[in-house]
């Protein structure tokens, strides 16, 4: 492994009981980089993420966060580590107000320094947040939770940030805003690796794609050298891509 | 393998099996009380009606998840029944019997309309408040003599051997009951929910309606056994009568015998009426050792006794499995 | 009028009950557990502080901040041992096995003091704090209401503006989200379990110095805790004390109207109808999911 790479995946299998959810899979994420890992419902994304978060046990195979062996390590020892994740349908703090929810995205102790400083930081990132600020998060409109999530994720100062279908029931010029912010996150030097079902924008914006299907990786490569019609086969699980 | 065989076996066979160990069981159990001395008997009554008790509370709360704290109520409404119709009315205690049912079912119907709206833990606590205010009522009723309560002078003129009838009928007829119940279409629609609920909702079944059904069957056999269980004690309380320990015995017997299975409370009653007798002179222990050992049962087996050999073995006594011939 | 002095003595007794619910109302919002054997820890809390006053002749207070301290270390062990094993198994067998430890606690307390009527004797016991024409007020009754405040007061600043009882709204607001940022929730839970044992400790000086208690007793007071927190609402410590005074004044109403031998029955009434028209309480923040 490389210095280059903040992410290791090898031979992952996990299993649901007797189903097998996830098939062999070896990825890398390198420093400074957007990573976009795409495929339709139930191609396995959300069962990675899980196991690489620690809210799944893999069968088989390994997660190397730094070096760092992180699978079968519970979800608040690995992100004490440096990982982060703005979760599926953002699982704000319903009950907390929108700068109670940032606060505890800084919650463990390494974290809690220069509070304010990272609070003005989201506050320039996401404007909105700021005008809510102290309003309960309940009251936020989609798009706006969405925001809040992805703050909260980088309240840490993390060095890898997971974005789980940040487009999912947004509407298009929210989507755009929310991907320009998450541009402009990695350019200050945060790793990203973004899950979607929105194969268009996320191959715009990432230096680095994995298409999966069923349970595999079945295409990865540079945006820029991929084939729209070899990513649609691989996303539909069309012609050369069908294994079973 | 053996497991498939096991139960095959035992499904494919059960009339024959029915046949060859049931009739011999219930012959014994007919001629029991003269063949053994008075204290076995006693004993066996016990059983028999506590085993009542645990099939009603795991209808309820293993097949139609319902998890009742509140069963008690039924029991002292049986009890002051039969104290009521034999002491102020004195008429025959097989009336009393029968009418400490039927108001239990009445009050069951009753308690129904605001207790059926509440989910969850929020039922499970509302049946035991519904049970400790009716104990406060009674003991401010002059009608039942308010906290005296009353002897039930009836009993004193049973034998054991009445008494020993009366409770194999109750018992035996409670799981003759349930196990037909389970074979029938509202067992079917029991499973249904209890797998899936929304799925069984959406196939037709009538979730309310199935559950009430349940509420009042095990109403009426519990006010029954409740008026049974009287008739042994001989005077009735309005605190030890509508009290939680009775729910604790009925909790105990079906988690430690196994909840959701026809044989777990039989063996769960066995075994709370020996551990009783055997710690008699020391009450609180009894009870102690009880709730430790369904804490280790939860924690360690959670479908109890009966469960795990369900689990294990496949090997089920009462089989409410149905078999769909298959063509290979 | 008698009735002011009934719902002077409702209000005040609602402090007192607010007090009782409030490890109950923690425990609920915390973990989604009810803890059934809330009730009897309260007792045995009022056991210990009556036993360990006995020794330690003349200081309840000493004795109480020992008890909190026992009560703290027996509830991190209940949690630990029993309920984080049992949380993952459903909502069934979690309120069983609580359940289970209600009985045991209950019959040990038989088992060791016997089926006597006990109280925590105190100089407050039988004085009135001031008395006019109209009503009187007793002393215990204002403590009880005092100390209830103070005890909301203090919870609500460490829910409020610490990292740990952040941590703790967090994971009552969103277990999942809680672990991502770091929170460790079965720690959270152990804390939580400790916290509630402490307020049941109070809860236990408190009943033991107003009324007589037996190792029977939990049961009644675990149903005031389970009314008030469900009148209240659930993760609201205001909606306890309010849902303390509604139960508090609904008892010694029926009481005044109906005779003293209702006055349960008066509070039983109240409640089963709020479970029945709104189970989520009078002022329950969010519904849960």
């Amino acid at each position: 492994m490389t210095s280059k790479d903040l992410l290791e995946i090898n031979n992952l299998n996990v299993h649901y009981g007797e189903l097998q959810a996830l098939h062999d899979i070896s990825l890398k994420i390198r420093r400074n980089s957007i990573v976009s890992i795409i495929g339709s419902n139930g191609a396995g994304k959300s069962t990675l993420l899980n196991t690489i978060l620690g809210i799944n046990k893999p069968t088989s195979g390994s997660v190397l966060f730094l070096g760092d062996k992180i699978d079968g390590m519970q979800t608040n020892r690995i992100v004490a580590k440096g990982v982060s994740l703005s979760p599926e349908g953002s699982s704000i703090f319903q009950k907390m107000t929108v700068k109670e929810n940032l606060l505890m995205g800084a919650y463990l102790p390494h974290t809690r320094v220069n509070t304010a400083a990272k609070l003005e930081k989201v506050y320039r990132l996401f404007p909105v947040l700021k005008e809510k600020a102290g309003q309960q998060a309940s009251y936020l409109s989609g798009g706006q939770r969405q925001m809040l999530a992805i703050a909260r994720a980088i309240m840490s100062e993390p060095k890898l940030l997971f974005c789980d279908e940040i487009s999912l029931g947004l509407a298009p010029i929210i989507i755009q805003d929310i991907y320009s912010t998450i541009k402009e996150i990695n350019e200050e030097g945060l790793t990203i690796v973004l899950v979607e079902q929105d194969v268009r924008r996320s191959l715009k914006y990432s230096h680095y794609s994995y298409v999966m299907l069923k349970g595999r990786i079945v295409l990865e490569g540079k945006p820029s050298e991929l084939l729209e019609g070899e990513v649609q086969d691989a996303y539909f699980g069309l012609n050369k891509y069908i294994k079973c | 393998m053996f497991r498939v065989i096991t139960t095959r076996f035992l499904s494919d066979q059960l009339f024959k099996l029915n046949a060859c160990l049931f009739v011999p069981i219930i012959a014994a159990l007919c001629i029991l009380p003269f063949g053994v001395n008075e204290n076995i008997v006693m004993i066996m009554v016990q059983i028999f009606l506590y085993m009542a008790l645990g099939q009603m509370w795991n209808l309820l709360g293993g097949y139609a998840g319902l998890v009742s704290l509140g069963q008690q109520m039924f029991i002292g409404l049986g009890g002051y029944a039969l104290a009521v119709i034999t002491e102020i009315y004195h008429l025959p205690m097989i009336v009393g019997l029968l009418v400490g049912g039927i108001v239990s079912v009445i009050f069951a119907l009753v308690i129904s309309q605001p207790i059926f709206k509440m989910r969850g833990v929020y039922f499970s606590i509302g049946t035991w408040i519904a049970a400790e205010a009716l104990a406060v009522y009674f003991s401010n009723w002059t009608y039942v003599r308010s906290g005296q309560g009353f002897n039930i002078t009836v009993s004193y003129d049973l034998t054991t051997t009445d008494m020993y009838y009366i409770a194999a009928i109750v018992g035996l007829g409670a799981i003759g009951l349930v196990h037909t119940l389970l074979r029938s279409k509202l067992g079917l629609a029991l499973m249904a929910m209890r797998d899936n609920e929304s799925a069984a909702e959406t196939i037709g079944i009538e979730i309310y309606n199935t559950k009430l059904k349940c509420f009042l069957i095990s109403a009426f056999v519990t006010g029954i056994t409740g008026g049974a269980l009287y008739l042994s004690i001989a005077y009735v309380q309005p605190y030890a009568a509508f009290g939680i320990d009775w729910t604790v015995a009925m909790v105990f017997i079906v988690i430690i015998g196994g909840i959701g299975t026809v044989e777990g409370p039989i063996l769960g009653a066995v075994f709370y009426v020996l551990l009783k007798q055997y710690l008699y002179d020391y009450p609180g222990i009894s009870m102690i050792i009880l709730g430790i050992i369904a804490i280790i049962i939860i924690l360690l087996a959670s479908r109890g006794i009966m469960g795990a050999v369900h689990d294990y073995w496949g090997f089920e006594i009462f089989s409410t499995r149905r078999w769909v011939n298959k063509s290979r | 009028m008698e009735i002011i002095q009934s719902v002077l003595n409702g209000l005040l007794l609602g402090g007192l009950y607010a007090v009782i619910g409030i490890g109950m109302s923690l425990i609920f919002g915390v973990m989604g557990l009810t803890n059934l054997a809330h009730g009897d820890l309260i007792i045995v809390g009022a056991f210990v502080c009556m036993t360990l006053t006995a020794q330690l002749v003349g200081s309840v207070w000493a004795a109480i901040v020992i008890t909190v301290v026992i009560m703290a270390a027996i509830g991190f062990f209940i949690q630990g041992f029993l309920i984080n094993r049992v949380l993952d198994k459903g909502a069934e067998p979690a309120l069983l096995t609580t359940f289970g430890v209600s009985i045991c606690l209950s019959n040990t307390l038989l088992l060791f003091f016997g089926a006597d009527a006990r109280s925590i004797s105190s100089s407050f016991a039988t004085a009135n704090a001031f008395s006019t024409n109209l009503f009187s007020v007793s002393s215990v009754y204002l403590l009880d209401f005092f100390i209830a405040i103070c005890v909301i007061a203090v919870l609500h600043c460490i829910l409020q503006y610490t990292y740990f009882g952040r941590s703790v709204r967090a994971a009552s607001d969103n277990i999942h989200a809680a672990e991502l940022m770091g929170v460790d929730t079965k720690k959270v839970f152990s804390y939580a379990m400790a916290l509630a044992m402490v307020s049941a400790a109070i809860a236990g000086l408190l009943v033991g110095m107003t009324f007589i208690f037996y190792p029977s007793t939990g049961t009644q007071y675990l149903i005031i805790a389970f009314g008030v927190v469900v009148i209240g609402g659930m993760g609201s410590l205001l909606g306890t004390l309010l849902g303390g005074i509604i139960l508090g004044l609904a008892q010694l109403l029926g009481a005044y109207f109906w005779g003293s031998g209702y006055q349960l029955l008066a509070g039983y009434l109240v409640l089963l109808l709020i479970l029945t028209v709104k189970p989520e309480g009078l002022l329950s923040i969010a519904s849960r999911k």
